[in-house]
């Protein structure tokens, strides 16, 4: 009987997954806030930015993501950083938070729904959804920028800008070019 | 469901298929399909030999710990991607004979183990209850050193951009001269420091880059030091991530100078943060005076550097051909972003080819000094080579220019420069230094007919083996590349050497009129005037010598001569006094002032 059930709630998310809806996900912020960051209405997309406290990969895009933030976030482009697992606490993001100055929101993602959801694989990736409420889909995830090309490979300086782009695409009303970019980082299955 | 079920099923049964195969390649290896790997006992001693212990730890270098199961295990995949890449650890110099010192290379079975492991579930397994592991201890490696310098103030590193390169001046404390037989490097925040190299800067020819700069150091991946002296460069002093610091072997201490000053070239990677970075240096003293004189010979043509856009092998070559039977100890190649392969090697005189290097896709981040197991030796007649290649092509990501331009040496990271270091040891007994130098300095005009450095030091060589006249012509070739106060000065000095001493005054007011605080002239100049008995004229410049340098005895003792030749018998007991303070070994000063006690009473 167990099994069965276990089957079921496996067809449950899979359909979840390929609607690529995730209106009904709840998670917490820091603070132990129940948010459900993809109901957000009056929102034109939604960028979730994953994240972990001890990626130096992800550490090193702290000062691009403050530049995307306060570029995007004041024309209804919501931005979460997420830290998926559950061995991080939420004084441990908070001070993560403080650390890396991060003005954005931050949510914990310990059973990996956000990360299932959207299909990311690493820290740093994202995760963008247009619209919002019941019509939020995802329209891209992967990398930020092309800056790292594999570990221990990086630009100088990136030469896309992916993130960017997809987020200026959304604003202008124009075709969104890239829908996924492969992403380097800290493998997130690793925090299961 | 049952369909479920049965999938599952195959999947079970291929997984067994695949490890069985697996079993089969690394036949007689630990990586059995009957049992999954664990943690423990198959997975730890490889992390811990090869990654916690040397950088991988709190307080270590590595930007993680894997100092913990659970450390591991929150990284299992990362580990197996990155050791399956030969990424980390790192250790780019390909297999060779002889090895180098403390490689850290894994082998095909533990990059297996580690893959296996990862993929099975990353399974702890049970500690061994008689399991002990120590790590490095927070600071000094080498106990409590014998002199610490800090510098004035800290650096602090903005928390995104290019990597920044800056050049750290700590001044040295120091009223006589000591032996060192080690410096250990804290570099500051190790997590951003991707390596550091000390250079000795004799005539503190960096303080005044250090001083235009408002911040503390300056900037620049490779400094360039004057110096009038030959005294070349011997040891390697250099840091990187995990490897401990080394003391140097029984007779090779070096000499550290009162006034000399030590310069931190440091390779620094934002973070994210804005990171505070204070380097500290820590010094050993030794007793025991230097029995052997290694020198590090270098190998570059950086004249011929010049990398089209889009040039994708570009190859520059040096050799050096051994006057003397000699040891290499250690090498250290240096190139920029553009690197691609960079090869060492000697050609024997029997024929054969001894490889001292070879490097695949070169990496700047993870340049270093490798030091060999077994000095490799050279016989006189041998021909030592470099070659390196360089791809200025957009595919290769690390370049610095988007698009690609034409680059040239230069010590900025978006120029390009090909360096191979070798510390070599001479055979026989005597300093042979000098030799070395004497050959370097001449494949060196061959390269470049008018480059002031090599006309200046050949001329240095050949003026410490006594050949003053030849000297005399180096030097003015070098002047007459460019004006330099200090081949100004050693002119004058290879002039008096001929006994040309109204010549030898005008350089040493020439270099004066270039550089008025220079010391050094004004010692010369005061000696000149001391002994054309125009001690009134000679006092002025020994006592700017004593206000540079108070620990100079020489400059004390001859203050006080130029004092007592003008009857200032009192002031000039004073300096002797001094000098013998500082030496008291110094002869001439105990004369003098047995001369000005007579004198006074």
């Amino acid at each position: 009987m167990n099994r069965l059930l276990l089957w079921l709630f496996a067809l449950t998310q899979a359909f979840t997954l390929a609607r690529g809806s995730g209106e009904q996900i709840e998670l917490r912020d820091p603070e132990g806030r129940v948010v459900s960051p993809l109901r957000e209405s009056d929102v034109r997309a939604s960028v979730f930015i994953f994240t972990r406290t001890d990626c130096p990969i992800s550490n090193r895009y702290a000062p691009e993501l403050r530049r995307l933030y306060s570029k995007f976030a004041g024309r209804r482009i919501a931005f979460w950083l997420v830290y998926p697992g559950h061995k991080v606490s939420p004084a441990g993001i908070q001070a993560h938070l403080k650390e890396y100055a991060y003005p954005l929101p931050a949510l914990q993602d310990p059973d990996h729904r956000l990360v299932k959801l959207t299909g990311v694989r690493v820290t740093p990736e994202v995760a963008v959804f247009a619209g919002s409420g019941a019509k939020a889909h995802l329209v891209y995830h992967g990398r930020i920028d092309d800056r790292f090309e594999d570990f221990g490979k990086s630009r100088p300086t990136a030469t896309r800008h992916e993130l960017e782009d997809v987020l200026q695409a959304i604003l202008d009303g124009s075709p969104i070019a890239t829908s996924e970019a492969p992403a380097v980082g800290c493998f997130i299955a690793d925090l299961e | 469901m049952w369909r479920g079920m049965a999938g599952a099923a195959i999947l079970v049964g291929l997984m067994t298929l695949f490890l069985f195969a697996l079993s089969c390649r690394n036949a007689g290896s630990a990586a059995q399909a009957s049992a999954p790997l664990a943690f423990y006992p198959d997975i730890e001693p490889i992390i811990f030999e090869n990654c916690a212990q040397p950088c991988h730890h709190p307080g270590g270098a590595g930007p993680f710990s894997l100092a913990t199961y659970e450390d591991v295990r929150a990284r299992a995949r990362q580990i197996a991607v990155v050791t399956g890449k030969r990424y980390m650890p790192p250790w780019p110099p390909e297999p060779q004979k002889p090895p180098f010192l403390g490689e850290r290379r894994l082998s095909g079975d533990q990059i297996e183990r580690l893959r296996l492991w990862a993929e099975q579930g990353a399974r702890e397994g049970k500690r061994p209850q008689n399991l002990v592991r120590s790590l490095p201890p927070e600071g000094w490696q080498l106990g409590k050193p014998d002199l610490i310098l800090n510098l004035p103030k800290s650096f602090t590193l903005p928390a995104e951009g290019t990597d920044v390169f800056r050049n750290f001046v700590f001044q040295v404390p120091l009223s006589s001269p000591r032996y060192v037989r080690a410096v250990e490097i804290l570099p500051g925040k190790k997590n951003v420091v991707h390596h550091a190299n000390l250079l000795i800067d004799r005539e503190q020819s960096s303080r005044r880059l250090d001083e235009q700069d408002p911040e503390v150091g300056f900037p620049g991946m490779d400094v360039i030091l004057e110096s009038s002296q030959f005294e070349p460069d011997s040891h390697f002093l250099f840091w990187k991530p995990g490897t401990p610091p080394s003391v140097e072997p029984a007779g090779m201490t070096w000499r550290l100078d009162p006034g000399t000053d030590l310069i931190l070239n440091a390779h620094l990677q934002p973070s994210g943060k804005p990171e505070i970075i204070e380097p500290i240096l820590g010094i050993y003293f030794s007793e025991e005076a230097p029995k052997f004189f290694p020198m590090l010979l270098q190998l570059e043509h950086d004249g011929a550097l010049d990398i089209p856009p889009g040039g994708k092998d570009f190859v520059v070559t040096d050799e050096y051909p051994v006057p003397v039977d000699l040891d290499v100890l250690g090498v250290y190649p240096h190139a920029h972003y553009l690197g691609n392969i960079v090869e060492g090697w000697a050609d024997l005189p029997d024929g054969r080819r001894q490889t001292l290097i070879r490097i695949h896709n070169w990496d700047l981040n993870w340049q270093a000094v490798y030091r060999y197991q077994e000095p490799v030796f050279l016989p006189r007649g041998s021909v030592i080579r470099m070659r390196f290649s360089y791809d200025n092509s957009a595919d290769n990501v690390r370049n610095p220019n988007h698009p690609p331009q034409r680059v040239k040496a230069g010590n900025r990271s978006s120029d390009e420069m090909g360096h191979l270091w070798l510390q070599v040891l001479p055979k026989g007994g005597a300093d042979q230094r000098i030799v070395l130098q004497e050959t370097l300095m001449r494949a060196r005009l061959g390269k470049y007919p008018n480059d002031f450095s090599a006309h200046f030091n050949l001329a240095s060589v050949l003026q410490s083996r006594g050949r003053a006249r030849e000297a005399i012509e180096h030097y003015r070739a070098a002047l007459a590349v460019r004006s330099n106060a200090l081949a100004l000065n050693s002119l004058g000095t290879a002039l008096q050497e001929v006994d040309q001493f109204e010549e030898a005054a005008a350089c040493y007011r020439k270099a004066l009129r270039l550089r008025p605080d220079y010391t050094d002239a004004h010692y010369n100049i005061g000696l000149l005037l001391l002994r054309a008995h125009q001690s009134e004229r000679a006092i002025a410049h020994f006592e700017q010598v004593v206000r540079a340098r108070p620990y100079d005895a020489d400059a004390h003792n001859d203050l006080g001569s130029a004092l007592f030749m003008q009857g200032r018998v009192q002031e000039a007991a004073v300096h002797f006094r001094t000098a013998l303070r500082i030496n008291p070994e110094h002869q001439n000063a105990r004369d003098n002032l047995r001369l000005a006690e007579q004198r006074g009473r």
